[in-house]
């Protein structure tokens, strides 16, 4: 699903990631576990080609994305959910409109919007709140809208960065179950966090980044 | 269909969301289009009246006083026989001394110490419309002016065709003009644009990470400029019309003493509707450059 091959970034000449070699099968779950700064949100970005490589090669679903063109970005994303520690939903819209978003990009009509809608609100137990604005929920609630926007199109790989920051232990062990559920359907996810707790809990493979560089890889295979 | 009426509804929301600044847009715009308007009014009114002008020109065959009654009527017929000629008026000494004295009743005074008529017998000839060029008019006048009998050959040529240089360089002036305010409306309508975009930016960050292309992106801000532009034209036409109204009434009884009252006419429907579409396309400009390169952006 996802190989890198010695890939390296850089932002003005300091290294964000140093020749990085690692390998994810489809539907593992994956934790990038690491620091503030050890290149975790620098992964996530070239896997969802917000960024390039300056060296290495990235292979996503078969495509080498360091060598993407910009017009084929979008329908590789498609294929893609993303979830962020900021939420990134739209204030002024509705829950509901929200998690259609990515239906509507693609020209998916109004009758299966409406179903898939409906089931991924269900699938975060969200679906009692799809008429309220983003801005009246919880901040679990905010996530929970937002995993249902990364999922709403049934996506081989979710991407999240961070997406317990600033939660409760609580709270954040609620989410990252949810995460396994997802997981359990076939989804590759890979989800970068500092939060040892949550590592511990959801007790997956745990890649370590450490000031750019691939430091340890446990539970392959878990 | 579904994602249609989605952009529409974008663009119409961007409107809203920024009103002070769709109406600053628009009524830059709008003052802007006008003033180019008001040189295309006046470019347009001004070539029309050469056009009537031209088509109205008259031949003013002079007569030797001496010239008998058969003298006249010989060279009546042999002047309307010239293939040339599209018809000719005869008007007599004591005619065109009526015609004096009916134009400038004041000045009647002037020809009463002259004793007799002073005022020479005419033709008044009007030309074929594939002679009425400068060059032909003049050839023919020259070889009439050679025919015995006729004492002078005048015609109103020149100055209708000194105004018809004036006219071709404010047909430039136009040109000029109408560049540089419509590069002004696209800076304007770019600018406004910018404001949206900028004010925005999550969402189009949101937009570009579900896997919207970047024309889906795009598209409800080029809407929005080329609504932006059509209002500022529509705006720019009322105010052309209100400021024409008030002209045209201004002028008044002037205008009515010197016979151009009515020889100034407001765009018809076709310019209006050019100039409204024009107006679009200067906004769908606008928004394109200000979205230049956005696509190259990946997230």
């Amino acid at each position: 699903m996802i190989q890198l091959f010695h890939v390296s970034k850089y932002y003005d000449r300091r290294p964000a990631l140093s020749d990085m070699t690692l390998q994810i099968e489809k539907g593992e779950f994956v934790l990038l576990m690491g620091p503030s700064g050890a290149g975790k949100t620098t992964l996530l970005k070239l896997l969802f080609c917000a960024e390039r490589p300056d060296e290495g090669q990235i292979l996503v679903q078969g495509r080498n994305v360091a060598r993407i063109k910009t017009s084929q970005v979008p329908a590789l994303r498609r294929t893609m959910g993303f979830v962020f520690q900021d939420f990134k939903l739209l204030p002024k819209k509705s829950v509901f409109d929200n998690v259609a978003l990515p239906l509507l990009v693609q020209g998916v009509s109004s009758f299966d919007t409406r179903r898939k809608v409906a089931e991924a609100l269900k699938a975060v137990g969200i679906d009692h709140k799809k008429e309220s604005r983003p801005t009246m929920l919880s901040a679990g609630e905010q996530q929970r809208v937002c995993i249902a926007r990364a999922i709403v199109n049934g996506p081989l790989m979710l991407l999240a960065d961070e997406p317990t920051g600033n939660m409760d232990p609580e709270l954040a062990g609620e989410i990252m179950e949810l995460f396994k559920t997802i997981n359990a359907r076939g989804t590759t996810v890979v989800i970068a966090t500092h939060n040892r707790q949550v590592v511990e809990q959801v007790n997956r493979r745990v890649v370590t980044l450490v000031q750019g560089k691939l430091a340890s890889d446990e539970g392959a295979g878990r | 269909m579904r994602r249609l009426g989605y952009l529409l509804r974008e663009a119409l929301t961007n409107i809203r969301l920024n009103r002070t600044t769709t109406l600053v847009a628009v009524a830059t715009t709008a003052f802007t289009l006008a003033c180019f308007g008001v040189f295309l009014l006046l470019y347009l009114n001004l070539r029309g009246m050469v056009g009537s002008l031209q088509d109205d020109i008259k031949v003013i065959v002079y007569l030797q006083d001496n010239l008998t009654a058969q003298g006249v009527t010989a060279l009546q017929h042999q002047i309307k026989a010239e293939p040339e000629v599209l018809s000719l008026t005869y008007l007599s000494k004591a005619q065109a001394l009526a015609d004096f004295h009916a134009q400038f009743p004041d000045e009647s005074h002037l020809l009463e110490g002259l004793g007799e008529n002073p005022l020479p017998a005419s033709f008044v000839v009007t030309l074929v419309p594939k002679f009425r060029s400068s060059d032909a008019v003049q050839r023919w006048s020259d070889r009439l002016r050679s025919v015995p009998g006729v004492a002078q050959v005048q015609y109103s040529r020149e100055w209708i065709e000194n105004l018809a240089v004036v006219i071709g360089y404010l047909e430039l002036a136009a040109v000029a003009v109408g560049t540089v305010l419509s590069a002004a409306s696209v800076t304007i309508i770019a600018n406004t644009i910018r404001l949206t975009v900028y004010a925005r930016r999550d969402e189009i960050e949101i937009m570009r990470l579900i896997g919207a292309t970047g024309a889906f992106i795009k598209t409800p801000y080029l809407l929005e400029g080329s609504v932006l532009g059509a209002l500022g034209a529509g705006l720019a036409l009322l105010l052309l019309k209100g400021g024409f109204e008030l002209f045209i009434d201004q002028l008044g009884p002037t205008g009515r003493f010197l016979g151009i009252e009515t020889g100034f006419r407001f765009f018809p429907a076709h310019i209006s509707f050019l100039m409204v579409l024009a107006g679009l396309v200067l906004g769908f400009l606008g928004s394109f450059v200000s979205l230049f390169g956005f696509g190259k952006v990946r997230s």
